[in-house]
């Protein structure tokens, strides 16, 4: 394979990657926005995805029933989650940040008891490669890509166009106001929490298929997604989507030529630069 | 003021007799509380006393844990050097991290202190630093004799070890309790309850604030050098974000701001967290439920419950 063909094959695998960024990415600065705390398990929420797909993979032996049922349990328990766990604690950032962290704890123990140590993998749903500049690519990847892009068109239409979705840009903007106009806010919280934990999950199980699924699969994400939100801008929701493609395109494209870990050390680098030069991130709002 | 100064040399005096009570096993447990405590209290210096919620404090743990052991191991030297030099590997990971992590605060500082943990531990994980780390596999070592005036002591003795490692605890606590009642310390104060407010006063912030964590960073390294030598090698783990996690919740537990508190977290942390796994739950997952119940029975720590009851 020639060094073009690599090259289109890196960017590629960047897209993908980017748009599975994106989804989870774009969970966290939702919560962010609305609820003001970063949420250390959300990662654990992404791993979740995976694994929970794989036992309704292992009992349906359908990937799709999979795809829909996980991301829909996970965000009944980022519900119960935000009503059992946060919600007491309300207020205090620290103490949050402080439980979610306990909840991350609990989340990798409790699937490395169940689900084990060793890695397991899930075959990807079809078997169909394009052929692009002479070598066959995975189709499924394409799926991934397409499928982030229907979901994230779907978030971005229920901000815009529900109730609920325009609740939480409104809570979002202006707290007070909102609680005077009578918007449910600690509902607006819950659900706000739960499409966050969806999305994570929904990112876990369309890259199920492409990674290799274990306890301390959100430890290898979260940075990653963290480096997404602070590039793009903490609570900016474009940002992330901006950031994810492209941290997603830099791991791509520099993996063709060094390995995924150090790739991983130049979005670090870029992070910092970003940091340095323009502190709110690419498109947050000057602090 | 003088009841608590009392109080610190009562305590000391306990830990100094505590021995003569304790099991072989248990001292070694004693020394690892007062370990852990020392690397809790390193944080409380940044977030109790500076404000900064650091999660990377697990990094010049690591640092000073695998500077020390790199120097015994590869180097031959003997025990202060390697102390030494693990003590700047650790100052020195934290003025990197820091010279980032300082210009940016809240939210972000944490993150960004997460970011560099996690990528830390990947580094090491991978393969690139083999010559060093062995990935997960451990190193070991013998710890080096410490020369104290004609003996020589060994540290692989529990004995020795345990008052080896309270000496350490107890100059490290009333140097930071030096610092934090100093107008160093003062000066961090004032960054912890405004941040703007201390820069218009004409206090360079971000130079202070990087004090603190190399500082912070200084501490924790201590931290990880003296358990490296108290369980004689090294592995991943020391790096490992968890470890950030435990000084967090132990300190915050015990009660933020106090720098007793930190050792008052671990000891309770420790303690039951070892009677709960006996029940057959594992360690992280019963520090995990622990945190999340404590978290909403006792937001503002044990100290603070002591301290809300005296009140009221």
């Amino acid at each position: 394979m020639d060094i073009f063909a690599q090259l289109v094959l890196g960017a590629l695998n960047g897209l993908v990657w980017g748009f599975i960024l994106a989804l989870i990415a774009l969970g966290l600065t939702l919560v962010f926005g609305l609820l003001e705390i970063i949420n250390i398990s959300h990662g654990e929420l992404y791993m979740l995805g995976a694994v929970l797909g794989w036992y309704v993979l292992q009992f349906t032996g359908n990937f799709w029933v999979a795809l829909i049922l996980a991301p829909l349990a996970v965000g009944v328990l980022g519900l119960v989650i935000e009503r059992g766990v946060l919600r007491p604690i309300e207020g205090k950032p620290i103490i949050t940040i402080i439980a979610t962290f306990g909840l991350s704890l609990i989340f990798q123990q409790a699937v490395l008891t169940g689900f084990g140590g060793a890695p397991q993998r899930i075959p990807a749903p079809f078997e169909w490669d394009l052929t692009i500049l002479g070598f066959g690519y995975s189709g499924y990847r394409f799926f991934v890509a397409l499928c982030s892009i229907v979901a994230i068109s779907a978030l971005w239409g229920f901000l815009r166009r529900f109730k609920y979705g325009m609740w939480m840009r409104a809570v979002r903007q202006d707290r007070e106001m909102s609680l005077a106009l009578g918007i449910p806010i600690s509902r607006v919280y819950m659900l706000t929490f739960g499409l966050g934990s969806g999305l994570a999950a929904l990112g876990g199980i369309l890259a199920a298929p492409i990674v290799a699924l274990e306890f301390r699969m959100g430890l290898d994400i979260l940075p990653a997604v963290f480096i997404v939100v602070i590039i793009g801008g903490l609570g900016s929701l474009e940002g992330s989507l901006l950031a994810a493609l492209l941290i997603g395109e830099l791991e791509g494209l520099t993996s063709v030529f060094v390995t995924p870990t150090t790739a991983r050390i130049f979005s670090l680098v870029f992070m910092s630069a970003v940091l340095l030069f323009r502190p709110e991130g690419l498109l947050g709002r000057r602090r | 003021m003088s009841g608590r100064i009392l109080a610190f040399w009562a305590a000391v005096a306990v830990l100094v007799v505590l021995p003569r009570a304790l099991t072989p096993y248990q001292l070694s447990v004693a020394a690892e509380i007062m370990i852990w405590g020392l690397f809790a209290m390193a944080f409380d210096l940044l977030y109790g006393y500076t404000g900064m919620l650091s999660f990377g404090q697990a990094i010049f743990f690591g640092a000073g844990g695998y500077g020390t052991a790199f120097a015994v191991l590869r180097l031959d030297w003997g025990i202060w050097e390697a102390l030494a030099f693990g003590l700047v590997a650790a100052a020195a990971f934290a003025l990197a991290v820091g010279f980032f992590a300082v210009r940016v605060s809240g939210h972000y500082f944490l993150i960004l202190t997460i970011t560099f943990s996690v990528i830390t531990v990947l580094v090491l994980q991978s393969g690139h630093w083999r010559w060093l780390s062995r990935g997960y596999a451990a190193s070991p070592f013998t710890p080096p004799l410490v020369p104290l005036g004609p003996w020589r002591i060994s540290l692989i003795d529990p004995l020795a070890n345990y008052y080896w490692v309270l000496a350490f605890v107890v100059v490290s606590f009333l140097l930071c309790w030096r610092i934090v009642n100093s107008p160093l310390g003062k000066v961090f104060r004032g960054i912890r309850e405004n941040e703007e407010r201390s820069r218009l006063i004409g206090y360079h912030v971000e130079r202070f604030k990087l004090i603190a964590f190399v500082l912070g960073g200084l501490f924790s390294g201590l931290a990880g050098a003296l358990l490296a030598l108290t369980l004689r090698y090294v592995d991943i783990s020391y790096f490992e974000l968890t470890l950030s996690g435990k000084a967090v919740a132990w300190t915050v537990i015990g009660g933020a701001g106090t720098l007793v508190g930190a050792f008052l977290g671990a000891l309770v942390f420790i303690v039951s967290t070892d009677y709960l796994s006996s029940w057959t739950i594992n360690v992280p997952l019963s520090i995990g439920l622990l945190l999340v119940v404590m978290v909403a029975v006792a937001p503002d720590g044990l100290i603070g419950v002591v301290r809300g009851k005296r009140r009221g």
